[in-house]
């Protein structure tokens, strides 16, 4: 039992509270998802697979974590953090705060309330989500508090600006358990790593590190999530040329004002998902972009299907168009390799990924989602075609994995399969490049000897950073991925 | 009988505690030493309080929301409950329901105001099935436009508690101690108190009510009945309650302010 004597003006309650100790903590309601997949994207943006080896800063992923839902404190470099009132649900603007359980210079427990506010008819407790020392109170019983104002500012032990070692990056596997234990009794990992465990309710000492020194990293606790059903619902994601999303609690609240037959006007606060979504786009948008058009005959690719088609060995696999459009990308990325990179800002670097893992547009009935494909460059044809079905199937059945859905180096946007001729797509940050790809439409074309005849025309326009990118290079890649798509036959030169 | 248990199997498990007349005072101590104290599900139901009591919420200005004046000269008791939300007059015309229940009691139900709302009127939804169109609306349980359960919330670290004063009946000079509050739902759009509430009794006995609100809660969990002893333990002495009437002293001070 704790008594505390809390600075009030008035005090409601001057008895004791029962402190149950637990470890779960209530989840964000919010999905941090996107957010955290923004992360991972960064985060796996800097990787080399080779075995070069730096510790990199990144205050851009600091940024990253910012655009997420509210509940992601912001972390100043002097181990002081400002944590936001978060933690009352969608829909709640501000809270009136009813008092303080702490005051300054409180040592606190993680999960330790805070503070106790009301909004409209709840009375809510607040509690940490570190250990610390309370730094700053910075409102008064009494006062109005907006959803995501600091509310205090604690001095936390893990102060680190997140600092990454490269080959941490990569997934290794760590045997030994009893490294995942630091000096200060628990696991190796970020303030945002730590964070995101809190959020889905997960103690991150019950999380395998697969980082250097046993480091837990965000895929650690994301597959941990994952495996004890803590994520249910897919990750998702966008390409801005795509459209809107519906978030799960927005097409709730819709519903229910349409089944109690009150057609109002609604309210949507755009939270989690959304919220993220608004910072990224907006972010996106400020990438001077500029777009390539090109129109490529798909008549050798219509060939080349039917002949999968027809010679298919392996029942139940169909075949499309996309696989030998996305393996002849990688051909062409191999040649161009800063169509397939990412840039820093901060420290104005262009990382030039080794792996060609493309992302694929995906319309599904729950919105859109982007996984990718892994290490094009490594994949046959018909690894790619299973790949995709695999990810395709996954995608339908809401259930694409973290792991699914991170990495991308470069996206593709098979707008066509749903319509119109091209689109004027807005890159995936970090990447530079991204590549709308409209119908296959019959044209008529003219031959050199002046004969007009039908030819199988796809249009495809390229959205490219062009802080990175320029015309000409954009150009000659597009020729060379073009080249591969109207004669197939090329690919062959580069079989091994 | 085998058969109406096995259909429990696999539900939590609720404590229940029926009132009848019970003071709404020690209601709401008991829930909230329950809520604090207590880690097991909890259904409370009072039918009825004793005399006509004012309760405001948690932090409820009684110059903005009481006619001062005539609630000193009646003499009507004032209480502030722990938990958030507007204010009721309650009498024996007043039935209470309030559920307590862990964080992970009702499955996928995130533990913040809106979601135990709608939770909450789901379980409504089936005692009022195909009657007064009954709805949700904003926080207020309605009949069409018309309130008639209002509800309030405390979400705790690791429970929560969502309680509801239903107007089976009402006296109407009640609600002449209460002024029209500055934060209204909008769909009250500015009715006068009479204008804004209606009566339960008008759309369902009272006994349906109590049988009803049982079986819906019993589609989800196990319910168990529970007296008022089993509860009076060592933890009752070790626990302050937060709600309490307000003083005349405290009535009077906020008279005054207003008047400056």
């Amino acid at each position: 039992m704790i008594c505390r004597r809390i600075l009030l003006k008035r005090v409601w309650n001057n008895g004791r509270r029962w402190l149950v100790p637990s470890s779960s903590l209530s989840p964000v309601p919010t999905t941090a998802d996107y957010k955290l997949h923004f992360s991972t994207h960064i985060m796996a943006a800097f990787s080399f697979p080779q075995n070069n080896q730096f510790t990199l800063k990144i205050p851009y992923m600091e940024n990253i974590c910012k655009f997420s839902s509210n509940a992601v404190a912001d972390l100043h470099t002097n181990g002081i953090v400002d944590v936001p009132l978060a933690q009352t649900g969608e829909g709640i603007a501000e809270c009136e705060l009813l008092k303080w359980f702490i005051q300054e210079g409180d040592e606190v427990e993680e999960f330790q309330p805070l503070c106790e506010v009301q909004s409209d008819k709840a009375t809510i407790e607040i509690t940490s989500r570190y250990k610390g020392r309370v730094a700053q109170v910075l409102h008064v019983p009494g006062s109005i508090v907006k959803v995501g104002e600091t509310l205090l500012k604690m001095a936390v032990e893990d102060t680190q600006v997140p600092l990454v070692t490269l080959s941490n990056l990569e997934n290794e596997k760590q045997p030994d358990t009893k490294s995942n234990k630091d000096f200060t009794g628990g696991v190796i990992s970020t303030p945002a790593v730590r964070n995101l465990a809190k959020e889905h309710g997960i103690n991150i000492n019950d999380v395998q590190g697969s980082g250097k020194d046993g480091r837990v990293l965000k895929e650690d606790v994301l597959k941990y999530a994952t495996q004890e059903g803590i994520i249910k619902d897919t990750l998702v994601t966008a390409t801005a040329d795509l459209g809107q999303l519906l978030h799960r609690e927005k097409s709730s609240l819709l519903e229910s004002a349409q089944v109690s037959g009150h057609y109002e006007d609604t309210i949507v606060p755009l939270r989690g998902f959304q919220r993220t979504m608004v910072k990224t786009m907006s972010m996106a948008a400020k990438v001077p972009h500029f777009h390539y058009v090109e129109e490529i005959d798909c008549d050798a690719l219509r060939e080349l299907k039917a002949s999968f088609q027809t010679n298919n060995l392996e029942p139940g696999i169909k075949f499309t168009f996309l696989p030998v459009l996305i393996k002849s990308l990688s051909m062409a990325l191999s040649k161009y390799p800063m169509v397939n990179s990412c840039f820093n800002e901060e420290s104005v670097e262009v990382i030039l990924r080794g792996s060609h893992n493309i992302g694929i547009a995906m319309a599904t009935p729950n919105g859109l989602v982007v996984p990718n494909i892994k290490n094009v460059q490594s994949l046959s044809i018909l690894e790619i075609r299973k790949e995709l079905s695999r990810l395709q199937q996954l995608s339908l059945d809401n259930k694409l994995s973290p792991a699914d859905i991170s990495g991308g180096t470069i996206t593709l946007s098979n707008i066509g399969a749903i319509g119109g001729k091209f689109g004027a797509p807005i890159v995936n940050l970090p990447e530079v490049a991204i590549i709308a790809m409209g119908r296959i439409q019959k044209l008529p074309r003219v031959a050199d000897d002046g004969d007009v005849y039908s030819a199988s025309i796809m249009t495809v326009n390229i959205g490219a950073d062009h802080r990175v990118l320029d015309g000409a290079t954009v150009a000659r890649f597009c020729n060379e991925w073009k080249r591969f798509i109207e004669k197939p036959e090329l690919l062959m030169l580069h079989m091994k | 009988m085998l058969i109406p248990q096995t259909k429990n199997i696999g539900l939590p498990l609720m404590n229940l505690m029926r009132f009848k007349g019970l003071p709404i005072l020690q209601q709401l101590h008991i829930e909230e030493q329950l809520l604090r104290t207590s880690s097991e599900n909890w259904c409370i139901v009072n039918d009825g309080t004793n005399d006509p009591t004012i309760v405001m919420g948690v932090s409820g200005k009684p110059a903005e929301l009481l006619e001062i004046e005539s609630v000193l000269d009646d003499q009507v008791p004032v209480i502030r409950r722990f938990t958030g939300g507007g204010t009721v007059i309650v009498d024996h015309g007043t039935v209470f329901v309030t559920f307590i229940c862990n964080k992970e009691a009702v499955p996928n139900l995130q533990p913040y105001p809106r979601p135990i709302m709608s939770w909450s009127s789901s379980l409504y939804s089936k005692v009022f099935q195909g009657i007064g169109d009954f709805h949700l609306r904003e926080n207020d349980y309605v009949f069409g436009n018309h309130k008639f359960g209002g509800n309030a919330q405390s979400i705790t670290k690791n429970r929560w508690i969502h309680h509801t004063s239903f107007l089976w009946d009402f006296n109407v000079q009640n609600m002449s101690y209460l002024k029209h509050p500055k934060r209204a739902p909008a769909y009250r759009s500015a009715r006068s108190h009479l204008d804004f509430i209606c009566r339960m009794k008008d759309y369902m006995p009272r006994s349906t009510f109590m049988d009803k609100t049982m079986d819906a809660t019993e589609t989800q969990f196990s319910l168990r009945p529970i007296q008022l002893e089993a509860i009076r333990t060592c933890t009752e002495a070790e626990f302050c309650p937060s709600s309490r009437f307000l003083t005349n002293e405290e009535l009077e001070a906020a008279a005054v302010a207003l008047q400056k």
